[in-house]
């Protein structure tokens, strides 16, 4: 995926200005930075949800190139979940699965054997609870989205903060439920989190982003990443200053 | 709480309502929609001191005063009233959910909102009504006088407020379970029964009672105030009883069987989408009231055709058709994609997925004209329309009125709120206003003009020509339609998710 002259602008705002970035097949990629560093805006420009003010975004496969403002064949092989604008809500768990099994032409044997695999993440409190999904609790109606995403199998995954509401046993699970995806599927996987810790251990690469752009861009082999990034974060908390007014 | 500090509070949440109210997102991104709603109230209040001054000339002759004539029936109006209120107010225990983690005593905020409720300037509206109908019943009279009027509007203001409480306590039953709507209505038929069969009395009453606020008479004023003071006090018992269940409450739903609907599962994608538009039906409070409201229309409008002269006449007669047809159609259509809002995001990451909507809300909504069809056999048995101009407008609407609403879809960019207990106001653009006057009107006259023309035979036999020739098409013109929505899509969706919750 390549993101040439990328920008988005709100009002006077800046929210992300990209010159030029490559995400490569097969990328774990984490996107960090503090809140409004654009990462939501990101996902949201590449899954064409955002008019962009300039620049496009190019997915190439082995057989064509998509620039995702133009066409929609992209979303053929592409798995999303930002919030919960993307669930229908007044559906219960199973027939939302149902639902996205059919609309992506999944046999429902599938689909079930899909749903098997998820049922440790899910911890029995997703499927079969006969209540509908907006009546979940936020953790499980991230759960519902991020299966959701995850159903049609496909080789561009992008989850928006995957790890918030979930609780301690299911971040771990989601976390090793993203990196079995990647070495199953080898498919190249995009995920922001405020979680450092979860991010750093699944991902092969780590950008950083402040004010829309990607300040600092980590492959998992730099030595330095960790500290470097948790460098960044402190140096962000005038750590005295809050002291002071507490 | 000191009293002081109630005041303070008191003012807080005032004009915290006042500017939740002036910055709904609706109001704001929408100034069409700020123009319609203070017309609608202007154009309301107009309305009302219209029929003040007929009704206050109109009585003027007759054997009784003209006051003790309108208030014989005032039970009829304060029965109006408290059923318009359900289509406007809801209970305390919402609004109270953002104060409940607040250092302020709940009880306190309760009181807060009764107090509002009561002093609300609703329940002085009908006062548009009554001020000028007192002027020339009960100001002008030499008998009666000023001071006579102020005590009139007085009592009738207090009635309304009195009325404001006794629909509360049924608001809040009814949100615990519908079954409580049966009680007022029953209460009601009661009372009207009972007045109408057992001779004069309720209207006789009712009369004097009114007549003690003309006269300043306080045993009248007394009972009204303690009926407030008492139903003021069983409303507070009430929120802080059911304050807890209001602000948690969890919609409990049935399991749905994946082997249900199983015969939309031949029709694949969109029959997927078929089965998305029967749920909502099915599980969103605002979307099935509509669906209920279109066809309890329908079926009076038809019962009333077919077995009353009361729309004989010639144009009339070719409105009730076209209406009742296009009705749930204009009804639901106007607001097409705002419950698909709430998911657009999910919606809009799925190739095609809004074209397959879209086909398949039209086969819903080709198949939701069974029921105008049904149902105006009765008028076509009795001889009141032909079978030629029933047809013409069975294919009349799905071949041209539903192409014209569809286009909203287009347009349309404010999402529906699913779970709010009230309907939410229908009209938000210029274009939905437009469009769906002009889905009700052109086909009436383009029908009109047809039957004068032709008869009622040929009339229809065109009618069904044009419908046709727009189903035949449906697939051409819902494409062109989704297309113009990929066109529109960025700013639609950036609005979709503005209104979301709001």
């Amino acid at each position: 995926m390549q993101l040439a002259t990328l920008k988005k602008v709100f009002g006077e705002n800046v929210a992300l200005d990209i010159d030029a970035f490559t995400v490569n097949s097969g990328d774990v990629l984490g996107l960090v930075g503090n809140n409004g560093a654009g990462k939501t805006t990101l996902f949201r420009l590449i899954l064409d949800l955002l008019k962009p003010n300039t620049g496009e975004v190019t997915i190439k496969t082995e057989d064509a190139e998509y620039i995702t403002s133009k066409t929609e064949d992209w979303k053929e092989f592409t798995g999303a979940h930002i919030d919960s604008g993307f669930l229908i809500d007044y559906l219960t768990p199973d027939e939302y699965f149902s639902f996205i099994g059919k609309v992506n032409n999944i046999p429902k044997e599938e689909i079930d054997e899909q749903l098997k695999r998820y049922a440790d993440f899910m911890s029995g409190e997703v499927c079969g609870q006969n209540k509908l999904i907006r009546n979940l609790s936020a953790g499980n109606q991230q759960k519902v989205g991020i299966i959701a995403a995850l159903l049609n199998q496909p080789s561009l995954l992008i989850l928006d903060e995957p790890f918030n509401f979930l609780d301690p046993s299911s971040q771990i699970a989601m976390k090793y439920l993203l990196e079995d995806y990647n070495k199953q599927t080898g498919a190249t996987i995009m995920v922001s989190s405020h979680n450092l810790t979860h991010t750093l251990d699944i991902c092969t690469r780590v950008a950083l982003l402040e004010h829309g752009h990607i300040i600092k861009d980590y492959n998992k082999s730099d030595t330095d990443m960790i500290a470097e990034i948790e460098q960044y974060f402190e140096g962000n908390v005038h750590h005295e200053a809050i002291a002071e007014e507490a | 709480m000191d009293f002081k500090r109630f005041r303070l509070l008191y003012k807080l949440i005032s004009k915290n309502k006042k500017l939740s109210e002036k910055r709904h997102p609706m109001f704001e991104r929408n100034r069409f929609m700020k123009i319609f709603t203070y017309g609608m109230i202007a154009f309301m209040a107009c309305y009302f001191i219209f029929f003040g001054v007929v009704l206050g000339n109109a009585f003027l002759n007759e054997s009784i005063e003209a006051c003790d004539m309108l208030n014989q029936g005032i039970l009829f109006l304060l029965i109006f009233d408290f059923w318009l209120r359900f289509g406007m107010q809801e209970t305390p225990g919402q609004e109270v959910k953002p104060y409940k983690v607040m250092p302020i005593p709940t009880n306190s905020i309760i009181h807060i909102f009764l107090i509002k409720r009561g002093w609300n300037w609703y329940n002085a509206f009908f006062l548009f009504f009554f001020i000028p109908f007192g002027f020339l019943t009960v100001a002008q009279m030499p008998y009666f006088g000023w001071m006579s009027f102020i005590g009139y509007m007085i009592g009738v203001w207090l009635l309304f407020v009195l009325n404001a409480y006794w629909y509360l306590i049924w608001r809040t039953l009814i949100n615990q379970h519908i079954i409580y709507i049966l009680l007022p209505i029953i209460f009601y038929a009661a009372i009207i029964f009972a007045g109408m069969v057992a001779t004069d009395w309720l209207f006789t009453a009712s009369m004097q009672f009114m007549r003690g606020f003309i006269e300043w008479n306080p045993l009248c004023f007394l009972i009204v105030l303690l009926c407030i003071v008492m139903l003021y006090y069983v409303n507070l018992w009430m929120q802080k009883k059911f304050l807890y269940e209001e602000i948690a409450k969890v919609e409990k739903v049935k399991k749905v069987k994946s082997q249900e609907m199983s015969f939309l599962n031949r029709y694949g994608v969109v029959g997927e989408y078929l089965k998305l538009e029967i749920k909502s039906i099915a599980r969103n409070n605002v979307v099935r009231k509509i669906f209920l409201s279109g066809l309890i229309i329908t079926l009076i409008f038809c019962a009333i055709t077919a077995f009353t002269p009361a729309y004989d006449g010639g144009f009339m007669r070719i409105f009730i058709c076209v209406y009742c047809f296009a009705v749930y159609g204009i009804m639901t259509l106007t607001n097409v994609m705002g419950v698909e809002g709430n998911y657009i995001d999910g919606l809009m990451s799925r190739k095609e997925s809004v074209l397959s909507l879209l086909k398949a809300k039209y086969y819903f909504y080709i198949a939701m004209l069974l029921i105008p069809t049904l149902s105006m056999i009765a008028p076509v048995a009795t001889g009141k329309y032909t079978i030629y101009e029933m047809l013409g407008c069975l294919f009349f609407t799905p071949g041209c009125i539903f192409p014209c609403l569809f286009i909203l879809a287009i347009f349309n960019n404010t999402t529906m709120n699913l779970t709010q207990k009230i309907q939410q106001r229908t009209t938000n653009s210029k274009a939905q206003f437009f469009v769906s006057m002009a889905a009700m009107f052109v086909p009436m006259i383009i029908m009109y003009v047809l039957v004068m023309l032709m008869g009622s035979m040929w009339g229809g036999i065109v009618m069904m020509g044009l419908g046709l020739i727009g189903v035949v098409l449906h697939h051409v013109w819902l494409k062109a339609i989704y297309k113009q929505f990929m066109i529109r899509r960025y700013e639609n969706m950036s609005s979709f998710r503005a209104t979301r919750n709001a």
